[in-house]
């Protein structure tokens, strides 16, 4: 009877911690999201406020807002990401010791900028580089940890574990049964031939619903997370080329010293954009090209035009549109993740449930049939 | 299996499954150190007065050879720095370039074309320091003007003009060590440097100098100076220490930043550079320089310089005898 209480139990447990796995999952994949929304607001900002920088204090004004707004959003998200995950909250605040750095060199650089001193180029360079020194390493290293949490929970479904618990259960059932055929002279009890049965079925069906929500899971990783993640970096990086871009042309003369992370940086868009993203890139890269093309001449206010203008040709329209439909893109496949992660998950806790009260059942299905063979040589 | 193990066997499996699913904490990566202090490489050979010796202006014919080659070609290139306040910098007003250095090119424009137009004429290209040689010896540009210091390991591969400015190396600090209140400290010279942190670009023979001379200074490295200008405005430093024309930059962009009168650290003669085939050129150039005697020098010094040095200069005298 223990034999078949503890399947039960066991079984249970299996199936209850898939549950809590499959919760994980979701809260991890939703602060994997989070942070990689974090890492792209604040390279938005980045080009924002190169961008305008290269405007000049008569110009900046709607890029300024969105800069504003990005740099509020960030720190809107790192609040909401260590309320979410303690695990990160000592990363979140060295990061959010970093963006208060950038922001304060910004503001700094701006205010040089408006009095026309060329010290406020200087301060914007240091804020971009201390940006990527301090603040992306902690970034990358929030990204690692809470891609790796969620492919672990997403990994918490165990059919072997329920196979196996069935089987080990099964096997005892049938030693039991022997044990009481030699002693009763009946090849087989009733009770636990239905304690048996049960044992069997909960193992089957439990074991096909894990097997189903592992392959699930498999699927999430491997596709819509996948492309969550690989579209977030691709944005990232993409930000990174546009700030580069801004600053060649702040610091006039110095191109190649920005245009190789630009490079760096598109390499990454290429390689991990999605298809139907990647002609939003080529469009701006065109216009990179004509910008690099321009200031190696020298022609560096027409370079600067393409840069900041607003014209369908320009440099900032196009890369808005590739920016624009990566955000919505990572947004509708972290969605589609952790709502999948998340449907499932109450069939898993009835399934749990039913099992335990099965394994109830078989108990005392074995009893009865115990209780009867004693009855009967009483 | 005994009711009791079997109990405890439960136990010990549910107490797992519900005690265990804490993380461990996102690691924090480590800050990168500050750079350190590095020596420059040292001189292969030491600059004398014959070493600011240039070509004889009496032998420029603006009617031949490179002179008459740019007139030709319709421009003039010259390279240029658009972030050294005061000497060559993008006035973010109009976006031009502006500067003293600016205005040397602007003169030698003038001197080659008739009725010169800047826009039209003159091509002023920004570089930085690092490019200044390579790209006068590939024959990129016909004349660099960017605080560009005669010395003569430079004058192996590249040509200059006579000297145009007499730059020294000086320090700048906080306006209330030139207050003339000694309660609070004053700056007087290198001895008042000892226990500061004295900033400048990495490396430099500005740091070097402050090393042999001042070796209880303490050296903080930077990018550029206007790097060491951001340290400065942070508290991070005390001191700034580099040529004058650009400590004046400094000075110019910060009201709490001074260069007080001091004895010079050391002597940065600025020519104007030239590729080393381009004698006539040079020789023209240091015509154009003689021909700024005529007030034009000491307008530009006072418009761009004067206010912020506080001292009066005067436009250098060819070093003579003329190079042959």
């Amino acid at each position: 009877m223990t034999t078949v209480l503890l399947f039960g139990v066991l079984s249970a447990l299996v199936q209850f911690w898939s549950w809590q796995s499959d919760g994980r999952a979701a809260d991890d994949t939703e602060q994997l999201v989070l942070v990689q929304e974090i890492q792209s607001s604040l390279l938005r900002a980045d080009a924002l406020a190169t961008n305008a920088f290269l405007a000049g204090a008569n110009a900046e004004g709607d890029q300024q807002e969105e800069y504003d707004a990005a740099v509020a959003s960030v720190f809107a998200h790192i609040a909401e990401a260590a309320e979410a995950q303690s695990a990160d909250r000592e990363a979140l605040a060295a990061l959010n010791v970093a963006v208060n750095d950038y922001a304060t060199a910004v503001a700094e650089a701006r205010v040089n900028n408006r009095q026309g001193f060329p010290v406020g180029a200087e301060y914007l360079n240091l804020a971009s580089e201390g940006l990527r020194a301090d603040a992306i390493p902690i970034l990358a290293n929030l990204a690692e940890a809470n891609g790796e949490r969620a492919e672990d929970a997403m990994g918490g479904q165990q059919p072997v574990w329920l196979v196996l618990i069935g089987i080990a259960a099964l096997v005892v059932l049938v030693r039991v049964n022997q044990v009481l055929a030699r002693q009763f002279r009946r090849r087989i009890n009733v009770g636990v031939a239905v304690a048996a049965l049960v044992v069997l079925l909960t193992t089957v069906v439990s074991a096909a619903a894990a097997a189903r929500g592992s392959d699930q899971n498999d699927d999430l990783l491997g596709d819509e997370l996948r492309s969550a993640v690989d579209q977030a970096a691709a944005r990232t990086a993409a930000n990174d080329a546009k700030a580069n871009e801004s600053l060649r042309l702040i610091k006039r003369g110095s191109g190649e010293v920005f245009e190789a992370p630009w490079r760096e940086s598109a390499a990454v868009v290429e390689d991990r954009a999605a298809e139907e993203t990647l002609d939003e890139w080529a469009a701006y890269a065109e216009s990179h090209a004509e910008i690099v093309a321009l200031d190696d001449e020298d022609r560096w206010l027409l370079a600067r035009e393409i840069a900041i203008g607003d014209g369908e040709d320009d440099s900032t329209r196009r890369f808005a549109a590739f920016d624009d439909a990566s955000d919505a893109l990572v947004g509708e496949m972290a969605e589609t993740t952790t709502e999948a992660l998340r449907s499932g998950r109450g069939f898993a806790l009835a399934g749990s449930l039913l099992t335990l009260a099965l394994g109830f059942v078989a108990a005392v299905a074995v009893a009865r049939g115990i209780g009867a063979r004693r009855r009967e040589y009483a | 299996m005994r009711p009791s193990m079997g109990l405890a066997a439960l136990t010990a499996v549910v107490a797992l499954v519900a005690g265990g699913c804490g993380y461990d904490a996102t690691p924090v990566p480590e800050a990168a150190p500050e750079p350190a202090y590095e020596p420059a490489d040292p001189p292969t050979c030491e600059t004398t007065d014959s070493d600011l010796a240039s070509y004889d202006p009496a032998d420029a014919d603006p009617s031949s050879g490179k002179v008459d080659e740019i007139r030709e070609r319709g421009r003039l290139i010259v390279g240029v720095s658009a972030d050294t306040y005061l000497m060559g910098y993008r006035n973010p007003e109009n976006n031009r370039i502006e500067g003293f250095d600016i205005d040397f090119a602007r003169a030698i424009g003038a001197a080659i074309f008739p009725n010169f137009n800047a826009g039209r004429d003159l091509h002023i290209r920004v570089i930085n320091s690092g490019q200044r040689i390579e790209l006068l010896e590939n024959g990129e540009l016909d004349l660099v003007i960017r605080n560009f210091t005669v010395n003569c390991a430079r004058w192996e591969t590249i040509a200059f003009s006579q000297v145009y400015y007499e730059a020294t190396q000086k320090v700048l600090v906080r306006k209330e060590l030139d207050d003339g209140d000694e309660d609070n400290g004053e700056y007087h010279g290198l001895e008042d440097l000892a226990g500061k942190k004295v900033c400048a670009p990495n490396p430099s023979t500005s740091l070097d100098n402050i090393q042999e001379r001042q070796p209880e200074a303490e050296l903080v490295p930077a990018g550029n100076h206007t790097g060491c200008l951001v340290k400065f405005q942070r508290g991070e430093v005390d001191a700034i220490t580099g040529d004058d024309t650009v400590l004046a930059g400094l000075a110019a962009q910060d009201p709490s930043a001074v260069v007080p009168e001091q004895q010079p650290i050391s002597e940065e003669p600025y020519g104007i550079g030239a590729n080393a085939d381009d004698e006539d050129l040079v020789a023209f150039v240091n015509s154009v320089l003689e021909d700024m005697r005529n007030g034009t020098w000491q307008r530009s010094y006072r418009k761009w310089l004067r206010p912020h040095l506080g001292v009066d200069a005067t436009q250098p005298r060819p070093v003579t005898p003329y190079r042959s």
